[in-house]
């Protein structure tokens, strides 16, 4: 409606002057010009350029609202979801309490494998709830911003995976880069980042064999400092890909691999708190590549 | 004082489910339990059979439960409260303690977790001292913590601490002598318990060992429990 007001205002101060001088409002309405060929190109040329000027203004203006009406729709509609998950987390709660306060009292009664089984899934499930909550709760907390030093960090993980007994015979190196200069820190939540970076790498163990690589590499990247964890493992299916950290997909995992479902949602969650972003490149047979990228600290 | 055994407890919960089903559990495990549907019934309940703990939800028809807490904490009554959480932000569990909560659990649970919380805070409260929840300072040997500045000294000699350690110091003190498992520290003080990251919690203890001089072999204020977690053994006292 604006753009049509500002195409008419001038159309109908044109047509009403033409009015007037036609009625004989103005004494002598004839103009004598005499411009040279020159002038008259310059201000042809700056009358188009004020035009095209004018018109990509409001292109532009355009397309940045229709983008602030996308990315709230967005907002809108991962804030719906938190609500979601908060009251289905309300409603699910309690009665989950009553059944396990039902089951404690039945401790010893008629004990079976049936009622183990119940025991156990009411377990899984109260795991679940617990989990998907804490996962939303991370989204909308505010975290600790400190100074991280990712290069050390990713020396202590793999450090700990070679403690680990299950893991220690595992082939897993750190690549850092260290010439000309170290790794720049980021700023932000140490201990999350930190687990963060675990998931990646307590997946690459879980979903490849025991003889395959593992390269967990930092590096500056513009101006992110971008961890990768890498592995020679089975590698993503196309259709798995793109709902990868999406909560709850499990995609065509492996049989006998466990897991919540939740592990890269939250692996995801960390590094969108930090300002940062995941992505993930694989080939089915080769390997998978998860990229987190942070801003580095100026 | 009584022996836990006989304790009486004012379970307070608007949900008949969890009541019917928790009442029996507690009294099978040896307490008297009387119970309060919403707020005010639980205020009337605690005037007129003086419980020795209450279990408290914290989402409650008329009054809810941290208004009730903190009416009976502003009239001075300090029956120790146990707090059942519903929205498992790690900010209202901080508010929780600040108010005058004695301890807190999110729902769902495992009634034995809230009764191994219950023995240990009946403990706590019958061990004849002050209630550690309401105090702002606390003490153990020659250590003392602000609870509002977060800021503690030794030997009356400022110790720089972390943001973080500095509060795993907080609930270490708020529950000695209660073996606390990593999950639980990082539950409470990080808002969250994934155990791939147990080891944050190990490194703020090692902070805090170095920070108070205290021997992991021979301590004086934590000790490890291999396979367990940690515990507080020094006394807590609160100082006035």
């Amino acid at each position: 409606m604006k753009h049509a007001a500002w195409v008419a205002l001038p159309a109908g101060l044109g047509l009403l002057l033409m009015a007037i001088a036609q009625s004989g409002g103005i004494a002598n309405p004839i103009l004598f010009l005499r411009v040279d060929l020159g002038t008259a190109a310059a201000l042809a040329g700056a009358l188009a350029a004020l035009a095209t000027g004018a018109g990509l203004w409001i292109r532009d203006r355009t397309l940045r609202k229709g983008a602030a009406r996308i990315i709230d729709a967005q907002r809108q509609g991962e804030e719906m979801h938190r609500q979601f998950i908060r009251r289905l987390d309300h409603e699910v709660k309690n009665p989950l309490t009553a059944v396990q306060a039902a089951l404690a009292n039945l401790n010893g009664v008629g004990d079976s494998p049936a009622l183990a089984s119940v025991h156990s899934q009411v377990g899984r499930l109260a795991r679940l709830t617990t989990d998907l909550r804490k996962l939303t709760d991370l989204e909308t907390r505010s975290i600790e911003m400190q100074p991280v030093d990712i290069g050390e960090l990713l020396v202590e993980l793999v450090q700990e995976v070679h403690e680990a007994p299950e893991s220690a015979h595992r082939s897993v190196n750190v690549s850092l880069p260290r010439v000309p200069w170290p790794l720049p820190s980021v700023t932000g939540d140490r201990d999350l980042i930190f687990l963060a970076i675990h998931n990646l790498l307590d997946n690459a163990l879980k979903f490849s064999g025991p003889d395959a690589r593992i390269e967990v590499r930092a590096f500056e990247d513009g101006p992110s400092i971008a961890v990768e964890v890498a592995d020679t493992g089975p590698g993503i299916s196309d259709e798995d890909l793109p709902h990868l950290g999406e909560e709850l997909y499990r995609g065509s995992s492996p049989p006998g691999v466990e897991g919540s479902g939740l592990g890269l949602a939250l692996v995801r969650a960390i590094a969108h708190q930090h300002g940062g972003s995941m992505a993930v490149r694989s080939r089915v047979g080769k390997g998978t590549v998860v990229t987190l990228r942070f801003p580095a600290r100026p | 004082m009584d022996e836990p055994k006989s304790a009486r407890i004012l379970l307070v919960d608007d949900e008949p489910a969890i009541t019917t089903n928790l009442a029996p559990f507690l009294e099978r495990s040896g307490f008297a339990v009387t119970l309060a549907e919403d707020g005010e019934a639980a205020l009337l309940r605690v005037g007129d059979s003086a419980p020795d703990l209450i279990v408290l939800d914290v989402l409650l028809p008329r009054l809810d439960g941290r208004a009730v807490l903190r009416q009976l904490r502003r009239s001075g009554n300090w029956t120790p409260v146990i707090l059942l959480t519903q929205i498992g932000s790690a900010v209202e569990r901080a508010v929780a303690l600040d108010e005058g909560a004695d301890d807190y659990l999110g729902k769902p649970f495992e009634p034995y977790e809230l009764l191994a919380r219950i023995r240990a805070v009946l403990r706590r409260s019958q061990a004849g001292t002050l209630p550690l929840a309401g105090a702002r300072r606390l003490r153990a040997c020659e250590l003392e913590l602000d609870r509002q500045t977060h800021c503690a000294t030794l030997h009356r000699q400022e110790v720089m601490l972390t943001t973080k350690a500095a509060a795993v110091l907080e609930y270490l003190m708020l529950h000695p002598d209660e073996v606390l498992t990593r999950e639980r520290l990082l539950d409470a003080v990080w808002g969250w318990d994934y155990p791939a990251a147990t080891r944050a919690v190990d490194t703020r203890i090692a902070e805090l060992r170095r920070a108070l001089g205290d021997n992991a072999d021979d301590p004086t204020y934590i000790e490890t429990l291999i396979g367990q977690g940690y515990r507080f053994i020094a006394r807590v006292e609160v100082d006035r």
